[in-house]
């Protein structure tokens, strides 16, 4: 157990130098409210939806089981991770196998070779989207216990800053990157905050 | 020595070492060929077999992945892991369940168990085969290894 609160002890200090990192970065701006339409709001919501469900953010948005999943040309349906692997209750597998103990610094430069980042971890459990429709995640995105305790400005800087999501812009080789650009999505969800975040309707 | 390499230092097995490596060669590579730790072996190379697993302060990692200079800390290979006087808890149990069959994955096992109990003393079937099954098994050993894991847990806890 020594070793386990060891690891604990340094995710929490990477945790916390990571978000400092992420309060360095200049913080963005709001939108004027009611400064986009509904209609663009929702066309917005849209680009947002297609990059949150892309296989690269939601195979790790994953429930409490802790399963990520995998997916991609060569692998068919979307399966659950091989080596019945499980980020556990820790969301970085310290219970089990680490993440870390494949998952490097960086993505692997050989196909089927694992993706890496400077941290590789699960989203948590309460921020599971994987399988869930456009207007369930839309809904959960505005809701703080939800999304990692954040309001819509936040969840803007997490996509603007955090380097974790940047990955799914550079995934490494094999794997298809989110559509649009980290960028294009802070912005896309800053547009669709100043349209006061509609939802679409259920499908 | 490589004119055009780094000079680094690493601890290996309690011992300090200096290599004069590019930071981009895997550790496996460092230890097997540089400083002739032959216990970690190569069966893949892209994390997926479990073959070269190693300790880093540890924490179990697959040394065929790892840029020598991303290593964070004390490496411990199976040559450091017990003494034939002195087996770790696992190697005992390996030996007592006669796991190893041909013995090419056997160092990753034990070191990827070694890893796992540190965290988790005393694992249902379920954990034991989360946390191994990234360690493959040609000689198809997994029935041993989880008895031993069992074995190893229980002499670890003291009972
Ligand atoms: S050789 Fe490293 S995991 Fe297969
Ligand atoms: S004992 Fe032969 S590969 Fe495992």
């Amino acid at each position: 157990m020594k070793k386990l609160i060891f690891a604990l002890t340094g995710l929490t200090a990477f945790i916390v130098v990571h978000a400092l990192a992420e309060e360095e970065e200049a913080p963005l701006a709001p939108l004027e409210a009611g400064s986009v339409s509904q209609e663009d709001g929702l066309a917005n919501w849209a680009k947002i939806h297609e990059v949150f469900s892309h296989p690269r953010c939601a195979n790790c948005h994953v429930d409490d089981s802790g399963i990520p999943m995998w997916s991609g040309p060569s692998y068919g349906k979307t399966r659950p991770h091989g080596m019945f692997i499980s980020g556990g209750e820790t969301r970085i597998g310290i219970e089990f196998v680490q993440c870390g103990t494949c998952h490097g610094r960086e993505n692997s430069p050989t196909p089927h070779g694992p993706p890496g980042n400077e941290v590789w971890l699960l989203a948590p459990a309460e921020m599971q989207w994987f399988d869930k429709s456009s207007q369930e995640i839309c809904e959960q995105i505005k809701d703080p216990e939800r999304n990692g305790g954040r309001t819509i400005l936040e969840v803007a800087e997490h996509v603007s800053h955090d380097p974790l999501v940047h990955w799914g812009w550079d995934p490494g080789p094999g794997r298809e990157a989110a559509p649009y650009s980290a960028a294009e999505t802070t912005d896309s969800i800053l547009k669709w905050q100043a349209a006061g975040a509609p939802c679409p309707s259920a499908e | 020595m490589n004119e055009t390499g780094n000079h680094m230092q690493l601890k290996v097995n309690g011992k300090e070492h200096e290599v004069e490596v590019e930071e981009d060669m895997p550790l496996l590579w460092v230890l097997r060929d540089e400083l002739g730790i032959t216990g970690p072996k190569y069966g893949c190379g892209i994390t997926a077999c479990g073959a070269c697993t190693v300790h880093i302060d540890g924490m179990a990692i697959r040394s065929c992945s790892m840029p020598v200079g991303d290593v964070f800390g004390e490496v411990t290979t199976i040559e450091g892991l017990g003494t034939p006087d002195a087996l770790h808890a696992v190697q005992a149990a390996w030996i007592e369940h006669q796991v190893a069959q041909c013995g090419y994955c056997q160092s990753g096992q034990i070191m990827a168990a070694a890893a796992f109990l540190e965290v988790n003393p005393d694992p249902d079937d379920e954990a034991i085969d989360r946390a191994l099954s990234a360690n493959l098994c040609r000689c198809g050993t997994y029935v041993r290894v989880r008895e031993a894991v069992k074995t190893a847990a229980a002499k670890l806890r003291g009972v």
